[in-house]
C-alpha cells in the first residue's frame, strides 16, 4: 500500500505555479506528484499559515515592483519591506514590467495574485485528506531540538509537526522540494542528532522524499 | 499633627493622580499614602461612579484608568486644552447659530479641525487624530453640550474669521460631502480610497474594474507595519478575497456582507491611524503607555475584522469550484517568472 504524504509547503507553492509546457522540472515534478495522488494527503496547520504568509510575501514584492515603476529612483535594495533575498525576484519582474503603464500592472499583478492563491484555496479543498497539529500545539521543546540543526523557524515548526504526528502512525512521506534544509543529507544528520540526543523521546522520523532529488 | 482624609478627600487624591496616567492600586497606594484595602474600596466606588474604569495592561496586572468622558478612549488632556477646546466649539457653536443654524456633529468637529490647523489661530498644540471619518479634535466635539467661553484667546478675531469662513463653504454640505472634502485637503489617500469605495458600492450594478483599480490601490496604499501587521495582513486578505470571489459569483449578491467586511476592516485600520497619529505627538510617544488605552480596543476591533473576515472567507471557499480560469498572456508571463520563487524564508 502506498504510504500517506505529509506535504511541504513548497510542494503546494510549486503546484500552484504550474503552467502547461512552461514549468520548470521541480514545478512539473510536484504538480504531478499531486495531479496523480496515490494516498493521503496530510497537511499541518504550520503549512497552512506559511502558504497565506508567502501569499502576503507576493503581494510585497509586488507593491514594491509597482513603487519602482512609479519612480524609477525608488531604490529596491533600501526598501524596509523587502528582504535581500527577494531582491532577484524582485528585480526580475521589475526588468520585465518596467515599461508597463502603472494601473494595467497592478491589474496584472493582482490578477495573478488570484490565480496562484485560487491554485492552493482549491488543493486545500479539494486535495487534502488530513489536516493536523494546530500551531498552538505544536511542542515548543521539540521546535527547539530541531532548531539546533535547522535554522528556519518555520521549518522547524513544519517538521515538528511531522514528528508529532508520525508518534502513532504508520510510517507516512515527509514530501518537499526544499534544497536546503530538507535535502536528503542534512535530513540523515538530522536524524542521527536526535538518535544521539533524543533517544529517550523516541521520535519516529517520516520517511523524506525530496522531489528536487528524485 | 496628622489630619485624617476624609472619604471623599481620598477619591479626589485618586482622582487627581490618575489624571494623567492609568496606574495600579501599588502605585495609587503610594502616591495617595494610605493602604491597599482603603484604595481597593474606594476605587471600587469610583468605578460604580463611573469615575475610572479596570483596564489589564500588557503584562497582564490590574490598572486602573480614569474616566473622562469627553475625550476619545479616556486619553487624557490638560485641564487648558480642556478649556480651550470648549472655548473653541462655543465659538463654532455660537457663529453657527448666527446663519439659524445649529451644527452637527461632524461639522462641529470638521469646523474644529479646520481652525486648529490653521496657523493664524495659534492653536497648533491642540491635540487632533485621524480616525473613522478623518481629522477630528482629540477632545469629543458634543454639539448637545452647552459650552461657554473658559479661555480668552489671543486670536480671537482670526479664530472667528476662520470659522466664518469654514461655514459659509460648508453649512449647506452633508456630512459625507465634508468628510470627503477634509480626506482631500488633507490628501490622506487612503481614506479618499475608502470614500470612493463606499461610493461605489451604493450603485445597484457594480462597476468591477472600477471597484478593482480603488481597491488595488487600498491595498497598495495600506500601511505595512511590523507592529500591527495584522492592518496590512487582513486588508490584503479582504482584497484578494473580493477578487477572487468574482471569478466565482457576481459580487452584488454578496453586498452585504462585503460592506459589513469592509466596515469592521476600516474600524480596525482607523483605530490603528488613530494609534498612529498621536503616538507622533510628542506627549503620547509613551507606547506602552499608549497600549494602555488603546491596547485593548485595537484588539477588540481586530477580533471584529478577524471574525467578519472570516465569514466572508467562508462563503468565498463555498462558491470555489473547478473551473477553469482564463488567464491573459501577460499574467502567464508573470506567472513564469514567478516559478523561480517559492517564497521560503
Amino acid at each position: 500500500m502506498e504510504k500517506d504524504s505529509f506535504l511541504d509547503a513548497n510542494v503546494i507553492i510549486n503546484y500552484a505555479n504550474y503552467q502547461t509546457d512552461k514549468s520548470k522540472e521541480i514545478v512539473n515534478k510536484c504538480h504531478l506528484y499531486i495531479s496523480n495522488k496515490q494516498n493521503k494527503f496530510i497537511i499541518c496547520y504550520a503549512v497552512i499559515r506559511e502558504l497565506f504568509n508567502i501569499i502576503t510575501k507576493l503581494t510585497i514584492i509586488h507593491i514594491e515592483v509597482l513603487k519602482k515603476v512609479e519612480n524609477i529612483s525608488y531604490d529596491l535594495n533600501k526598501s524596509k519591506y523587502l528582504p535581500v533575498r527577494y531582491m532577484p525576484i524582485a528585480e526580475k519582474l521589475y526588468l520585465a514590467h518596467k515599461e508597463v503603464n502603472e494601473n494595467k500592472l497592478k491589474e496584472l499583478f493582482a490578477s495573478e495574485r488570484d490565480i496562484f492563491e485560487i491554485e492552493i484555496e482549491k488543493f486545500l479543498k479539494n486535495k487534502v485528506d488530513v489536516k493536523v497539529i494546530p500551531v498552538e500545539e505544536i511542542k515548543a521543546d521539540l521546535v527547539s531540538a530541531i532548531r539546533d540543526i535547522i535554522e528556519n523557524y518555520a521549518d522547524c515548526q513544519i517538521l515538528a509537526s511531522a514528528l508529532q504526528y508520525q508518534k502513532d502512525k504508520d510510517l507516512f512521506l515527509l514530501v518537499t522540494a526544499d534544497k536546503k534544509d530538507f535535502n536528503p543529507n542534512s535530513y540523515e544528520y538530522l536524524k542521527e542528532h536526535f538518535n544521539l540526543n533524543y533517544s529517550k523521546e523516541n521520535y519516529k522520523f517520516p520517511e523524506l522524499l525530496n522531489l528536487m532529488f528524485q | 499633627m496628622n489630619v485624617r482624609k476624609t472619604a471623599e478627600q481620598i477619591k479626589e487624591d485618586i482622582l487627581l493622580c490618575l489624571k494623567e496616567t492609568p496606574l495600579s492600586i501599588e502605585q495609587i497606594r503610594i502616591k495617595v499614602e494610605s493602604n491597599w484595602s482603603t484604595i481597593n474600596s474606594y476605587l471600587q466606588d469610583l468605578t460604580k461612579e463611573g469615575k475610572v474604569k479596570e483596564i489589564i495592561s500588557a503584562d497582564k496586572a490590574k490598572i486602573y484608568q480614569r474616566v473622562f468622558g469627553d475625550t476619545y478612549f479616556d486619553i487624557p488632556i490638560t485641564d487648558d486644552e480642556r478649556k480651550k477646546f470648549k472655548t473653541l466649539f462655543s465659538l463654532i457653536i455660537r457663529k453657527y447659530k448666527e446663519i439659524n443654524n445649529v451644527p452637527n456633529k461632524t461639522q462641529l468637529a470638521k469646523t474644529a479641525v479646520k481652525v486648529i490647523n490653521s496657523p493664524e489661530s495659534g492653536l497648533s498644540e491642540l491635540p487632533t487624530v485621524w480616525y473613522l471619518y478623518g481629522a477630528i479634535p482629540l477632545m469629543i466635539a458634543d454639539p448637545s453640550q452647552d459650552y461657554q467661553e473658559e479661555w480668552a484667546f489671543e486670536h480671537k478675531h482670526k479664530i472667528n474669521n476662520i470659522i466664518e469662513v469654514y461655514i459659509k463653504n460648508n453649512h449647506n454640505k452633508k456630512s459625507r460631502q465634508i468628510q470627503k472634502e477634509q480626506h482631500l485637503e488633507y490628501n490622506d489617500k487612503l481614506y479618499q480610497l475608502a470614500d470612493n469605495f463606499l461610493e461605489l458600492t451604493e450603485e445597484n450594478s457594480w462597476n468591477k474594474e472600477k471597484m478593482f483599480e480603488i481597491l488595488n490601490e487600498f491595498c497598495i496604499t495600506c500601511p505595512i507595519d511590523e507592529e500591527f501587521k495584522e492592518v496590512f495582513g487582513i486588508t490584503e486578505r479582504f482584497v484578494s478575497t473580493v477578487r477572487k470571489l468574482s471569478y466565482f459569483d457576481s459580487l452584488e449578491n454578496h453586498r452585504t456582507k462585503i460592506l459589513l467586511t469592509f466596515d469592521s476592516i476600516w474600524k480596525f485600520i482607523a483605530t490603528y491611524k488613530f494609534y498612529q497619529t498621536i503616538s507622533v505627538k510628542k506627549r503620547f510617544s509613551d507606547k506602552n503607555l499608549l497600549n494602555l488605552y488603546l491596547g485593548n480596543p485595537l484588539a477588540v476591533r481586530k477580533a471584529c475584522a478577524q471574525e467578519a473576515f472570516s465569514d466572508l472567507y467562508s462563503i468565498y471557499l463555498s462558491k470555489l469550484d473547478d473551473r477553469k480560469i482564463e488567464i491573459s498572456p501577460e499574467v502567464e508571463k508573470i506567472r513564469e517568472i514567478m516559478q523561480d520563487w517559492t517564497g521560503e524564508d
